[in-house]
């Protein structure tokens, strides 16, 4: 049996409240129905948790962080005392927008890996109906602590040292792609005072080193000519929190394409998350394109321009220039025009 | 499996392929940047991470688990020309890589010119991670240093003659005089900065 203790406490809203409530807290036994529900939460974390995190360390670079060491001193000795700091700390960045929610402490072994579960049921409103005989009671009732496919939140910690390891675990957020990012903020930036290990600039970088390159390769001006386009409009995915895999879904890539753009990446950094930078991705994939009055256009990558069409002055004007370029033939296409 | 057994494994089969896919991820991030004399990184060798983990604290071992505790097995450095340098690039590690800590490093009083130099303990980027590897033999971490070139060149020489295996400790002439060289290093690396800023940038006032 790798669960080895399990501890819940009741996290009202403390966020800049003086004298916050005292947090309830109790040790759950190890069988049970409440108990076969945490093992399931425990069980599929190492599949369902897919968000790498990192504690972030202090400001003045020391190698500690407040939550982590709250981690580690409840993962050595789990106690309900010991737990009940964690759930002070979540209440401290818990307002009123996620309310009042359930935590869970949950606290195992693999091998010889130490493994902790912390996770947030948010509380909700329900009615209770029970038939009677003949007669329906229905009753409102408050507090009742889901697993929603909304908001259930959790991170993953596993490692075999405590001393050189717990710096990183692995999220779920189901609010992460909530375009309010405070409302998901406040669990991995505020309480676990962490980021995604993935930063901005090296995920879209990736991403747009993947889309250059699979543009380049594309073998017909269909294939190409849609990497092209969704190049261009993914300056609308600025700031979205995503993965590789989502970006090519979201912008409707059709299947040639978003397998050309994933397979110009390693398979599992696909579905890394990180957060989308417009700015980064344009310093790695931009597309120049020059019209001329005598209706030629010529496209292809910036930094690639100058050596696919070489350009000549023509009468000392820099307006009236001649082009060349040379290669093989691909693909050739015919359109309507706009003319 | 002794620590050495366990580590040589480590060695042979992941630490120096992740050392060259480190230094070639460090490269393509600083490829806009000028002025970088180096990059390298390499896995630290069988007999010097057993000789770290077998280090003593107060008379006890002060790592109880070293393949996980210690946090060099990789190292990895960019060698800059001058001390403006230094920030530009600290500048793109921070942007890319996730610290886990960052450093200053300056000694500890204004009366010696030992060790200077920007560290860092980053995060292993999965970019270096392959497919055949075993993830749980993968350190969480590796060092990188930022130096200038006077930095750099002043330190390779301080370990050479000061602390490698076996050597005589340096009496109070020879550390005098290694810090004589040490604050003519400082004082290069300023003069070459103030040089740099003046001729290129009209900063210096």
């Amino acid at each position: 049996m790798p669960i080895t203790h399990i501890h819940t406490y009741l996290v009202h809203p403390a966020k800049g409240i003086e004298q916050p409530e005292p947090i309830g807290g109790s040790t759950l036994p190890l069988t049970g129905q409440m108990f076969r529900l945490l093992r399931d939460v425990y069980d599929r974390a190492d599949n369902e948790c897919d968000v790498a995190i990192s504690f972030n360390h202090r400001p003045n670079g020391d190698q500690q962080n407040d939550c982590r060491d709250l981690l580690i001193a409840y993962a050595r000795a789990p106690h309900l005392a010991r737990g009940r700091h964690i759930a002070e700390r979540l209440a401290a960045c818990t307002d009123n927008r996620p309310r009042m929610g359930l935590l869970f402490l949950v606290v195992g072994s693999e091998g010889l890996e130490h493994k902790v579960i912390i996770s947030r049921f948010p509380a909700d409103s329900g009615i209770l109906a029970e038939q009677d005989g003949g007669n329906l009671n229905v009753e409102f009732l408050e507090r009742i602590f889901m697993k929603s496919a909304k908001s259930y939140k959790a991170v993953l910690y596993r490692h075999r040292s405590f001393d050189a390891g717990f710096w990183h675990g692995r999220a779920i957020d189901k609010q992460m792609n909530d375009t309010d990012v405070n409302v998901s903020g406040y669990w991995i930036n505020d309480f676990l005072d962490s980021d995604f290990l993935t930063t901005s600039a090296t995920g879209t970088r990736r991403l747009a080193i993947a889309c250059r390159n699979a543009a380049r390769k594309a073998e017909t001006t269909a294939l190409k000519s849609e990497i092209v386009a969704a190049v261009t409009l993914a300056g609308g995915q600025d700031r979205q929190r995503l993965t590789a895999r989502e970006f090519v879904q979201r912008l409707r890539l059709s299947d040639g394409a978003a397998r050309a753009i994933l397979s110009e990446m390693k398979e599992h950094l696909a579905n890394e998350r990180f957060q989308f930078s417009a700015a980064e991705f344009g310093r790695h994939v931009t597309y120049r394109s020059v019209a001329l009055d005598n209706g030629g256009i010529m496209t292809a990558a910036t930094d690639e321009f100058d050596q696919v069409f070489a350009s000549q002055v023509i009468d000392g004007d820099e307006r009236i220039r001649r082009y060349t370029t040379e290669g093989r033939i691909v693909s050739e296409k015919l359109g309507k025009t706009t003319r | 499996m002794t620590v050495r057994e366990s580590y040589q494994n480590r060695f042979d089969t992941l630490l120096q392929r992740l050392a060259t896919g480190i230094e070639g991820l460090i490269r393509e991030y600083l490829q806009d940047v000028p002025r970088i004399d180096r990059v390298g990184a390499r896995a630290k060798s069988v007999d010097r991470f057993v000789a770290k983990s077998e280090k003593l604290t107060d008379g006890r071992p002060k790592y109880s688990d070293p393949l996980a505790q210690i946090q060099d097995q990789i190292g990895a450095r960019i060698i800059t020309f001058y001390l403006s340098d230094v920030a530009a690039v600290a500048k793109v590690v921070e942007t890319y890589f996730r610290a886990v800590e960052t450093k200053d490093l300056v000694p500890e009083s204004e009366w010696e010119f030992g060790y200077f130099g920007r560290h860092y303990i980053l995060f292993t980027p999965s970019d270096v991670i392959e497919p055949d590897m075993d993830r749980s033999q993968v350190p969480d971490f590796f060092e990188l240093q930022i130096k200038t070139l006077f930095q750099h060149a002043w330190s390779e020489a301080e370990h050479d003659l000061g602390y490698k295996a076996g050597a005589v400790p340096l009496n109070a002439d020879e550390k005098r005089r290694l810090a004589f060289t040490a604050a003519q290093s400082w004082g290069a690396d300023r003069i070459f900065d103030e040089l740099y800023l003046e001729r290129f940038n009209g900063q210096v006032n």
